[in-house]
């Protein structure tokens, strides 16, 4: 009997434990974690694991040079197709490019690009972003008054049209685009985080804070802002979406990270040709990809939202 | 209340002369646009009168307050590239750009808000996660590329549907009798850059949709109504959806703003003649107050639309008429 | 008897004097307007049609480059992208290039300049008239010149010390000083003064409501616009020359290459630019479609700033490595599916006095990537170099990537810089300082009228606007040239430079550029005849737009 009851809160603890790690594993995102796990993989390992190199032709083979030119050698051959057609190979498995360049290193070092350019943008955004919110949520009066303003006006403007904008300020390249990322998204950090401090500003431990005479900074770095995360990482993982469509965009437009970088929405520029000869695989694998990895990024967001917002958790 | 109006109007106005102002500065950091203009081998003395015509040989700060005069009188300046005057060009160019927005509109309207009411009429079922996952797909996918490969699959290799801009239909400003048809000719044009616009959109209405729809199923006023005995399709139909398409139509209105004023990429892809091609081109070719007015239109539509919804909600909202 | 004679035969000659006048003045030159030596001038009469035929059916045309209704007005409007594409249209000139010539008699019909280049007259043909009626005389072509702000303008006015109307049809210029260029710079082909503008209308309606709204003496009347996107033309059938083949033009702005191929293919457009590229085997393996090659100039590298001590580029050797590792025949498969030609020269082959590059003058360029790479270790380059910027002609973005590709192969490494058009023109238009830093290639091509000479004025002697060349030996020679009035001398001279050019590398050439245009099954003749469109020299479009049929 006594055995029993022991074990009683023990079998109870283990199987509300496992009903619990089951709803969890039920509601948690696997199959974007995963995505953005593999894309992660790909992104930091693609110097090893990419078959050939994103930016110089693959060596063509006597057969190919002699099927597609008519000569021995040849110093690329442009637009094989993927492994599963009549000329493709597995050599080159998502086939070749229009200049001989091998379109699954391209892709995974694209990643690089769209990875990094992303993550490095939202971030610096975000960060500039929730520290002139908080600012301004908490200073109050004039502060709020003048971040505000900006804040609105600098919302007014179509992120596209002011990333292209800030393109031809400085030109084309890589860090440009992170800055430019940064510049354009600040403020959806701004407004969020100021709602988050106006209310949190209220709560009687920073009340207390105040009246114990901490400081205003220690205030707002040790209770404000851990309080503000949850939000802003919310907003970031939903702006890493937005970041990876607005940078291939501008790509694409000509005005983002230059040739012969591998960007996918670049590639997806420079084979839209291609996709109107019939060639789709060259316009479309970039586009896959580039889908993938903001379907995930959002799903990762949503949830995120979900679990943090008691509200909506039992929906 | 009253104060709260006005002091809406003046933030309003702030951000407006803030906006105008950072748009002011940065186009002036994109490069000079008179050498544009000349051709290798052009003499000083021409590019000289061209720098002159577009005042750009005054100094900043006259620049500044001329064009802020002007604007109070409601001359945007001419176009460096096209040569007329900002204001002609944008309100020919208006039209095709709402055009293309109300069509996306409707379009992300009649895919977003069933499926977004399917899903929480069904919620955390099978449907529920397809729904939310169309609707992700859809803000997961880049404009161009839908576009792209609509052109090609429609356009090309089906020759279902025109590539070409927009058809011959013009809404003229000066000539009424082209007002009315010009917004329902020429629809196999619109389909695939209205199509690959409203994608987009439809899946945050399908987001929208479905969060109002749970709010409300989950109200009290629901329950009561059920409890009455009110059979569950008047129940769905009659108050449900009528409740949830609040926040639907206002962030509805939201989107159609920016529809409108941000759909560039669609534009250049289907050379759709609208307002954001202006503004791609004005970019490319440094035209300073093409830039500035299209940009200074789209911000003040926005700006305008959000003066409008807040001072609804100050109608509606106790708490704000009250407030400070 | 005799007597008789004697007295008929004065008689005779007296009666039949007026017969006399008239054959005289028949087979005699018409009577000269100005007096003094006049200088010889090679114009071109104009070939006018007696039969009237009626214009038929519509082309479509898409312009690469969104609309600009700027370039409808010939007082002001930049000659940079579309140059006198509108102005054959809606405008006339007092003489301008046709297939017949460089020189051809348009609005005028006869044209003189004193042998001092001091005076230069006209006479209009008698008749003319503009769109709307208005009848266009010595006034109108006072008044343009007059009020031009164009290309130019200052000279122009600084030149001239008076203009005097003899009547409607006769006008002289008075020039301060001898004037050599007027007839080659007055020429419809270079600038806009040539081409007349009705002062009644201008007047009437504004600066802006001209561009909205223009009109003149041209073949083709102005109907409609929506700025940017497209203009509306309308045969005019009293064109003094002939009534016009077209009934109407439309021009559509479409800078995307796959919408102007998507636009042939379905049949929304007529004619198309710029049809190079990727899509060039499409267009060749259409049926429908036909396209011809209009070779605009050779394309060549640059290497701003390679004077410079430090510049990767100073060493002869370094540059000569750049032309050894570009593999032209496989580059010219590549991007023009075999219609470029690898070409040793970079001035365009039209001037009379350009080198031809195909190895009649200069040698074709070799390909020699093992030589490239044996001369940049010589030049202290073993493992090759990083430099900047490739910066191509835009949009040829491609092809920068090819060279690039190439020139990775033997170890130079760099990046492609992509600019919008307008950020290239301005970079060039600035010269070396458009360009900052040493270490920078650039890709152009640049076809302009004026000969051999012109081209190197531009781009290779040391105040060119657009050189980066500056070299004792070249200036010497071009010094001569300048200071030399006879022809043969200028002509061995000017060789002589561009001899020096391709030898020391100073400029890399590589293929001859085809611009391919494309037309749809509509345009007329069928078959080869087409190509006749295209004939005017120097016309990177196929100007004059009168001559042209389509089907109904």
């Amino acid at each position: 009997m006594a055995t029993i009851t022991r074990r009683m809160p023990l079998i109870i603890g283990v199987s509300q434990a496992v009903r619990r790690s089951s709803d969890v594993a039920r509601e948690t995102p696997f199959i974007p974690l995963l995505i953005l796990t593999l894309l992660a993989f790909l992104a930091v390992f693609a110097p090893v694991i990419a078959p050939h190199s994103a930016l110089d032709p693959v060596k063509p083979m006597r057969e190919q040079c002699l099927a597609k030119y008519g000569i021995a050698a040849c110093p690329y051959v442009d637009n094989v197709p993927p492994f599963w057609a009549r000329e493709g190979t597995v050599h080159t498995p998502l086939g070749t490019d229009f200049l001989g360049r091998d379109v699954l290193s391209r892709l995974m070092y694209g990643a690089r690009i769209s990875l990094v350019v992303a993550l490095t943008g939202t971030l610096v955004a975000g960060v500039i972003g929730t520290l002139l919110g908080v600012l301004a949520g908490y200073l109050g009066r004039w502060w709020d008054h003048i971040i505000m303003r900006i804040t609105d006006a600098w919302l007014t403007m179509p992120s596209l049209v002011f990333a292209i904008l800030l393109s031809s300020v400085r030109g084309p390249g890589l860090w440009n685009i992170v800055v430019i990322l940064a510049l354009v998204f600040w403020s959806r950090y701004a407004r969020v985080a100021r709602g988050e401090v106006l209310a949190i500003r209220e709560r009687d431990f920073v009340k207390l804070a105040e009246i114990n005479g901490v400081s205003k900074l220690r205030i707002v770095f040790r209770h404000i802002v851990p309080n503000v995360i949850n939000t802003v990482m919310v907003v970031f993982s939903l702006q890493v979406g937005v970041a990876v469509i607005i940078e291939a965009s501008l790509s694409f437009l000509g005005v983002g990270v230059p040739p012969p970088e591998p960007s996918w929405g670049l590639m997806m520029a420079q084979e839209r040709e291609s996709l109107m000869e019939g060639r789709w695989w060259l316009a479309v694998f970039p586009g896959i990809c580039i889908t993938m990895l903001v379907l995930s990024a959002n799903m990762l967001g949503d949830w995120l939202r979900v679990r943090l917002d008691p509200q909506l958790r039992n929906r | 209340m009253r104060k709260y109006i006005l002091l809406r109007c003046f933030y309003s106005i702030i951000t407006l002369w803030l906006l105008v102002t950072i748009i002011f500065a940065m186009v002036r950091l994109t490069g000079d646009p008179v050498k544009m203009k000349g051709d290798v081998g052009a003499d000083k003395a021409y590019l000289e009168r061209i720098r002159h015509d577009w005042g750009l040989d005054q100094p900043l700060y006259r620049q500044y307050t001329s064009y802020i005069g002007n604007l109070l009188l409601g001359d945007f300046g001419h176009s460096f590239e096209k040569s007329l005057p900002v204001r002609t060009i944008y309100l020919e160019r208006l039209p095709n750009s709402l055009k293309l927005g109300l069509a996306a509109f409707v379009i992300s309207m009649v895919l977003g808000v069933p499926l977004g009411m399917l899903s929480a009429l069904r919620v955390n079922t099978w449907w529920d996660n397809v729904g939310k996952t169309i609707a992700l797909l859809g803000l997961s996918m880049p404009g161009f590329f839908v576009g792209l490969v609509l052109i090609i699959v429609f356009g090309v290799q089906l020759g279902w549907l025109p590539v070409l801009g927009k058809g011959t239909s013009a809404f003229i400003w000066s000539n009424p009798s082209t007002w009315v048809p010009f917004w329902f000719k020429d629809w196999s044009h619109l389909a695939m850059p209205a199509f690959a616009l409203g994608w987009y959109f439809s899946g945050a209405m399908l987001r929208i949709t479905r969060s109002g729809m749970l709010d409300v199923l989950g109200s009290d006023y629901i329950k009561l109504v059920r409890l009455k005995g009110v059979p569950e399709q008047v129940v769905i139909a009659k108050h449900a959806l009528k409740n949830s398409l609040i926040p639907v139509l206002t962030l509805a209105g939201l989107n159609l703003l920016v529809m409108v004023n941000v759909a560039v990429v669609i534009e250049v892809i289907f050379n759709w003649p609208g307002v954001g091609q202006l503004l791609y081109d004005g970019l490319s070719n440094r035209d300073f107050p093409m830039v500035q007015g299209v940009v200074l239109m789209s911000g003040l539509m926005i700006v305008l639309l959000n003066f409008v919804i807040d001072v609804l909600y100050g109608f509606v909202d106790p708490r704000i008429r009250l407030s400070r | 008897m005799r007597k008789g004679i004697l007295v008929l035969v004065p008689v005779l000659i007296l009666v039949s004097a007026p017969a006399w006048e008239k054959l005289l003045a028949a087979t005699a030159k018409p009577t000269p307007i100005l007096s003094g030596p006049l200088a010889k001038l090679d114009i071109k009469d104009a070939a006018i049609e007696t039969a009237r035929g009626k214009p038929k059916g519509k082309l479509t045309i898409a312009q690469h480059f969104a609309l600009d209704p700027g370039w409808l007005d010939p007082l002001e409007h930049s000659y940079v992208l579309t140059q006198q594409h509108y102005d054959y249209l809606v405008h006339d000139a007092m003489i301008k290039p046709m297939p017949q010539g460089e020189f051809t008699y348009s609005l005028a019909e006869h044209a003189e300049m004193t042998a001092d280049f001091t005076k230069a007259a006209f006479r209009l043909r008698s008749g003319l008239k503009f769109h709307d009626g208005h009848p266009l005389t010595t006034q109108d072509v006072k008044w343009t010149y007059e009020n031009y702000k164009g290309v130019n303008f200052k000279l122009f006015h600084d030149k001239l010390q008076r203009i005097e109307m003899m009547d409607d049809r006769t006008i002289i210029f008075h020039f301060k000083e001898p004037f050599v260029e007027f007839l080659d710079l007055y020429n419809g082909g270079l600038s806009g003064i040539g081409w007349i503008v009705a002062g009644h209308y201008y007047k009437k309606v504004g600066r802006d409501g001209f561009k909205a709204n223009p009109m003149g003496a041209g073949p083709y009347k102005f109907v409609s616009q929506e700025a940017g996107v497209q203009m509306v033309f309308e045969a005019w059938e009293e064109y003094w020359r002939r009534s016009p083949g077209v009934k109407t033009i439309v021009v559509k702005g479409i800078t995307d290459l796959t919408t102007r191929m998507a636009g042939l293919q379905t049949g929304e457009l007529d004619l198309a630019y710029g049809m190079t590229g990727k899509l060039l085997p499409r267009l060749m393996a259409d049926r429908n479609l036909r396209w011809d090659p209009n070779f605009t100039g050779p394309w060549w590298l640059m290497f701003p700033g390679y004077n410079e001590a430090e510049s990767q580029f100073h060493d002869k050797r370094v540059r000569q490595a750049v032309s050894l590792a570009i593999n032209r025949q496989f580059l010219v498969k590549q991007e023009t599916q075999g219609i470029g030609i690898p070409w040793g020269n970079w001035v365009n082959q039209e001037n009379r006095d350009a080198l031809r590059g195909d190895g009649k003058d200069l040698p074709v360029p070799e390909y020699n990537p093992e030589k490239a790479k044996q001369l940049l270790a010589q030049a202290g380059f073993p493992n090759g170099f990083d430099f900047e910027w490739y910066v191509p002609f835009v949009p040829y973005f491609d092809m920068g990537e090819r060279i690039l590709a190439d020139l990775r192969a033997v170890g130079i490494r760099g990046k492609l810089q992509v600019l919008e058009g307008p950020g290239f023109r301005a970079k060039m238009a600035q010269g070396r300082k458009g360009y900052p830093g040493n270490r920078t290639i650039v890709q152009n091509v640049g076809p302009r009228p004026g000969g051999a000479k012109a081209e190197i004025g531009v781009y290779a002697v040391c105040g060119g606007s657009a050189s980066f060349v500056c070299e004792p030996p070249i200036e010497k020679l071009w010094a001569k040239h300048q200071a030399s009035v006879d022809l043969g001398e200028r002509d061995r001279l000017i060789k002589a430079i561009q001899r020096i050019l391709i030898e020391e590398y100073y400029f890399v050439p590589i293929y001859l550029n085809p611009f391919v245009h494309a037309v749809g099954p509509r345009v007329l003749p069928e078959g080869k005849g087409f190509h006749r469109y295209w004939d005017t020299l120097h016309a990177p479009y196929p100007w004059p737009w009168e001559i042209w049929e389509v089907k109904d």
